[in-house]
């Protein structure tokens, strides 16, 4: 295999976990406990800007771009603070904005903070350098490591893979739990939940805060790969890739939400893009998006559960037959 | 305190602006229960068909009256075939603003597609400037505000005055109850749909009129200020949308003169989600507790 | 009076308005241990609203409530429900995309496995009390017949089965009273004869319960006492027999 398509392949597995863990993250919210985040790219961007103000050296004048911080910590630290980070700022926001309104309002009030924030980090110039973004944000122990660039990419895949794994496992501890039932139940109907003596405000917070930390993590992973990161990598419409990946993959399916991120934003972006560019450069993109607005409406019409829908309990079968039926 | 009565003058225009887009965009939600998001880029859509008329020759204001005719249609195909049918299928609330956030994505970017990543503007001139007191409008302005008095009197009268408007008061209270008078509910929605898709399109012209140019994304950035107003002023109720319109037009032009021009769309986003969080009904309406969408 | 007469729930002088109108102006009543008491009155009297601040889902602008002697007024629904004070809903609540199991396991209380932590240390941790709740389910399910709906989801039952999970629900959650809203609304004969012989079973084993209900003739046979509604206050209270034939009663009635 060649050196550039080892480069490409390898690239794409690193996308393809920082995507899975974002998606999961956003499943659990939404697809387990039924909380409409719009935003939630704004807290993939927080944990991004977080592990790259972290990672960066100190800001100085004459700097071509200007920041907060600037603390140079070593590896793994920025990804923590970034989970932290974005943890914190979810319960910030969940305390202020998840409130008993009809559903649609409260999809409105997570939107409209998207676009707030968009605005907030694009005019804020100093405090992660504007519209401009950040850049040469260091890659984790590259240096130490010593490794030659591709080899270093299999390594950095290779990281992504073991986090993904742990982040799976961990998610799957609550959905696969009596936590992860009474989430269900919360998103089916909470009037009935709190009824039956849940305290749905705290449940409702607690997955908020969790998948906004995730988030936090993937967009750490990323930015650490990327090196740089600016408002137009966050627009709103990010967080409806991850929803598309939801829809067509499975709500509140772990396994289905992985198999939607391999089919839509890995797959299906990272497909057309080897289409050749007809009418203009960007026209594919523009029919990328088409696409993706597509997608949603075809699986919420065809098949709202997705590919591989949710699993509903399955418990060890009775030893002896039950008695009589109802109606 | 002199820079005072010029954005006074500013705000009237954008408020008149609003207040059509608003009132309109408040109608599809009285009908329907459906907060619709694609607003502003069919919006922008209808700008692109007046576009394409007045680069054809047609004067500017004729160019309006066909878009008003190509947002009054588009509305109405896009409510019967798309949002239509989710309703009709037992889609919640929020799965109908995912659906409605779809088609805002699809719009956007077919007109990207089509008509590619450049800025568009109309060939017609502003006209004389006029003074109000110190309040300077050009022709194309004045002509603006009046279209969009013009078009708020309509919608009273209509509203007020006839059987249709006293059918569509009614679908928006209670759909069950006015299909059980023998409304026909169905046929009162599409007419709401039509008259507000054209409210749409003569608001989407207008507001490339007062921007000198546009682009795909000109309506959706509208859109904020749009919801701000509708919601300020009681969502579903058109009078509501009109005190939201003016509040809103005038306090962003004022904000954006006195303070910075950076906080023309600040203002917007603010009282939106002050309203959103601590008083969602608005001003006039009872409406923000869970009510599922009416079929 | 002694501990065992003092009244399960106590209602003092509750009052609501909404928009100006009084939904609830000045209700006052007790709910004895051990019986159904039945909840009426004509549309518009305010028993809905009363419930709901009961339950906690509506909070009253003056007044007082109190279960086994503890004030519960304006605490919040999952509280009152912990107390022991379960409700039950008109319309279908079910958790439609959750199995009748998983409806019924979902409403115990106390599980473990619930918290974060509890949920991370897995089936190492909870795994052998969710074993004895899904006992304790099964044992429910059969009870009320329902037992191969067991891995059926909740939202494809039917009107009647829905209405008894709701039950079952209930009593998963452990109550020491059960707010039954209007449970034969709609139901169909057979089926509100089943229902009602669960709740005097139910009762028979010391279960308390509130019953608002239109039904008359279904509150004349289970409900004892019953207490009448009318324009946001209680006009009356006493047997079903008795409270017929009092004339604020039929007035109350008569005028809607």
């Amino acid at each position: 295999m060649s050196d550039q398509t080892q480069f490409y392949l390898s690239t794409l597995l690193i996308y393809l976990f920082i995507d899975i863990i974002g998606v999961l993250g956003l499943n659990l919210q939404f697809g387990v406990a039924g909380i409409i985040n719009f935003a939630y790219i704004v807290f993939v961007a927080v944990g991004a800007y977080t592990a790259a103000v972290l990672s960066l050296g100190p800001d100085y004048p004459g700097n071509f771009q200007h920041y907060v911080f600037g603390a140079n910590l070593p590896f793994p630290l920025p990804i923590v603070a970034a989970g932290v980070a974005s943890g914190l700022l979810s319960l910030v926001v969940g305390v202020i904005s998840l409130r008993r309104l009809r559903s649609d309002y409260q999809a409105m009030v997570m939107l409209v903070l998207s676009l707030i924030a968009t605005l907030v980090a694009t005019n804020a110039t100093g405090l992660v350098n504007g519209p401009a973004g950040l850049a040469t944000v260091p890659q984790p122990l590259y240096d130490w490591l010593g490794l030659a660039p591709l080899d270093y990419q299999w390594a950095y895949a290779g990281w992504c893979a073991v986090l993904t794994a742990v982040i799976f496992l961990f998610v799957r501890g609550i959905t696969n739990s009596p936590l992860g039932r009474s989430l269900r139940a919360m998103r089916d109907n909470d009037r009935a939940a709190a009824a039956l003596g849940k305290n749905v405000t705290a449940m409702r917070l607690l997955i908020f805060v969790v998948g906004g930390a995730i988030a936090g993590i993937s967009g750490a992973v990323f930015v650490e790969f990327i090196q740089a990161w600016s408002p137009g990598s966050w627009l709103y419409p990010e967080t409806f890739v991850f929803l598309a990946a939801i829809l067509v993959g499975g709500a509140a399916n772990n396994w289905g939400v992985m198999l939607g991120t391999l089919l839509v934003p890995v797959g299906f972006l990272e497909a057309t893009r080897f289409l050749p560019q007809v009418f203009y450069n960007g026209f594919i993109e523009a029919m990328q998006w088409v696409c993706v607005g597509l997608l949603i409406l075809v699986f919420l019409w065809f098949r709202p559960g997705g590919l591989i829908p949710e699993r509903a309990g399955r418990y060890k079968p009775r030893a002896e037959a039950p008695s009589g039926t109802s109606e | 305190m002199n820079q005072l009565i010029p954005a006074i003058g500013f705000g009237l225009i954008t408020a008149s602006i609003l207040c059509i887009a608003a009132v309109g965009f408040t109608l599809q939600f009285s009908v329907t229960n459906i907060l619709n998001l694609a607003y502003g880029d069919i919006m922008t859509a209808c700008a692109f068909a007046a576009y394409l008329a007045n680069h054809a020759g047609v004067n500017i204001w004729l160019a309006m009256v066909i878009a008003a005719l190509f947002g009054a249609v588009f509305s109405v195909v896009i409510n019967r075939f798309v949002y239509f049918q989710f309703v009709r299928r037992g889609t919640r609330l929020f799965g109908m603003i995912i659906v409605t956030i779809a088609m805002s994505l699809i719009i956007q970017n077919v007109l990207l597609a089509i008509f590619r990543p450049t800025f568009f503007s109309y060939h017609t001139s502003p006209g004389p400037s006029y003074n109000f007191g110190g309040m300077i409008f050009t022709a194309s302005q004045l002509a603006i505000i009046g279209i969009a008095v013009a078009a708020m009197l309509a919608v009273h009268l209509l509203s007020t005055r006839t059987k249709l408007g006293k059918a569509m008061r009614a679908t928006a209270t209670n759909p069950s109850l006015a299909r059980s008078c023998g409304i026909a509910t169905d046929q009162v929605i599409d007419v709401a749909w039509f008259v507000s898709g054209a409210l749409c399109g003569i608001a989407g012209v207008a507001l490339v009129l007062n921007t000198a140019t546009f682009s795909e994304v000109t309506g959706a950035g509208f859109l904020v200020p749009i919801i701000a107003a509708a919601i300020l002023g009681g969502i579903g109720q058109p009078y509501g949308a009109m005190l939201g319109a003016l509040t809103i037009g005038l306090a962003s032009e004022i904000a954006a003169t006195v303070i910075s021009p950076s906080y023309k769309d600040v203002v917007a986003f603010a009282i939106l989600i002050v309203v959103l969080l601590v008083r969602p009904q608005g001003i006039l309406s009872e409406v923000a507790t869970a009510k599922e969408v009416a079929v | 009076m002694t501990e065992q007469d003092a009244p399960i729930l106590s209602v003092r002088d509750v009052q609501r308005d909404f928009g100006g109108v009084k939904a609830v102006d000045g209700a006052t009543f007790n709910a004895q241990r051990g019986r159904i008491t039945g909840l009426i009155g004509p549309n518009g009297a305010g028993k809905s609203t009363l419930m709901g601040i009961v339950a906690g889902a509506i909070k009253p602008m003056a007044g007082t409530v109190s279960f086994e002697g503890r004030d519960i007024t304006g605490q919040p629904p999952h509280r009152i429900a912990r107390h022991g004070l379960i409700r039950t809903f008109q319309l279908s609540a079910e958790f439609a995309k959750l199995t009748v199991l998983e409806n019924l396991m979902v409403a115990a209380p106390g599980q473990k496995g619930e918290s974060l932590l509890g949920a991370e240390l897995g089936p190492l941790y909870w795994g052998r009390s969710e074993a004895s709740l899904v006992r304790t389910a099964r044992d429910v399910l059969d009870r009320f017949a329902m037992a191969p709906k067991e891995n059926e989801l909740a939202g494809n039952l039917s009107g009647g089965q829905k209405r008894l999970l709701e039950i079952m629900r209930a009593l998963m959650a452990k109550p020491k009273m059960l707010l039954l809203d209007e449970p034969f609304a709609g139901v169909n004969p057979t089926l509100a004869r089943e229902i009602e012989r669960y709740l005097l079973d139910l009762r028979a084993e010391g279960l308390s319960m509130i019953m608002v209900e239109h039904e008359l003739a279904v509150v004349e046979r289970i409900c004892d006492p019953v207490v009448v509604m009318a324009q946001g206050k209680v006009i009356s209270e006493g047997s079903m027999r008795d409270v017929s034939a009092r004339k604020e009663v039929l007035d109350a009635y008569l005028v809607g």
